[in-house]
């Protein structure tokens, strides 16, 4: 099991944690799957404020494979290994889209990622979604300021790979 | 019910309960802020909205210090709210009460403080 992209396999030894999920997401499912994995990683993630930020960033990784995906199976790839003193997340999700999903959501991540300041640029994105009905785009940018992470994509086809990495400070490490 | 009465809400796993004393009206919101509670949460931010410019209310007080999540939709109807209340000529304040060990709070809240500084103020 060694998939994690895109472009870089990140974590490839050491996981201390590894969960790869193949599912028809459902809405029922996310309190519980948040649940599955937080009884996983709690016991390395020390700070109840680390483990506040991961929780938010699986929930919310969660909640967009239900209201954007077309197809099932979707997969959700968790994993969390050792990187010095330290613990580095990596998680993926892959779907299917509708195309104006796939050109907004890469608009929003290429935005995202090429933003001086996420703050501002959160705070701008916070203000354009007061406008806005639907997919405001919220969600990732939530990922990015307040779970501390980083985001990258891949689209193939109708396939869309996000994959979401950060660090847990040695603070918050066992 | 009027346009000066806000029922409370109660589900599973949310609920939003009034309550009106001195023109200040505070809300306690418990549960999660998930997906279940996107569409109920935005239809109670709206009717909030108008029994506070009805009455006009000097402060709507938010109690979440029994909420033990709220989600990017969730979030986002707080954005609509104070979004709408900010462009009032003359707006009602926004108070956030939170508690400090449900650690998602003061990232999220301090994000909708920066939406409207002279509206929305955090307390906990």
């Amino acid at each position: 099991m060694s998939k994690l992209e895109p472009g870089r396999p990140t974590l490839a030894n050491d996981a201390l944690v590894r969960v790869l999920l193949s599912y028809s997401p459902r809405v029922e499912q996310i309190g519980a799957v948040c649940d599955l994995l937080a009884s996983l990683y709690v016991p390395h993630v020390r700070d109840p404020d680390a483990s506040s930020r991961l929780r938010l960033v699986v929930h919310e990784l969660l909640e967009n494979l239900v209201k954007y995906s077309t197809a099932s199976p979707v997969e959700f790839d968790f994993c969390i290994a050792r990187e010095g003193a330290g613990l580095r997340v990596a998680i993926r999700t892959e779907n299917r889209a509708a195309v104006d999903r796939l050109t907004d959501t890469e608009a929003r991540l290429t935005a995202l990622n090429a933003a001086h300041d996420p703050v501002a640029h959160y705070d701008e994105v916070i203000r354009a979604s007061a406008g806005r009905r639907e997919g405001s785009g919220l969600g990732l940018a939530r990922i990015h300021a307040e779970g501390e992470m980083l985001l990258s994509h891949l689209v193939v086809g109708d396939r869309l790979t996000i994959l979401v990495e950060g660090t847990i400070s040695p603070r918050s490490s066992r | 019910m009027n346009t000066t009465q806000l029922a409370p809400f109660v589900s599973d796993n949310f609920s939003c309960t009034p309550s009106l004393a001195r023109q200040k009206l505070s809300i306690e919101f418990t549960g999660s802020g998930d997906m279940h509670a996107m569409t109920p949460l935005s239809e109670y931010l709206k009717r909030t909205h108008e029994v506070a410019t009805n009455l006009g209310l000097l402060e709507v007080a938010c109690d979440f210090r029994k909420l033990t999540f709220m989600n990017s939709s969730c979030f986002k109807a707080f954005v609509v709210w104070i979004d709408s209340v900010k462009n009032l000529p003359a707006p009602y304040k926004i108070r956030f009460q939170t508690d400090p060990t449900i650690h998602w709070q003061r990232r999220s809240l301090e994000a909708l403080r920066r939406l409207a500084i002279n509206v929305v103020t955090l307390e906990g």
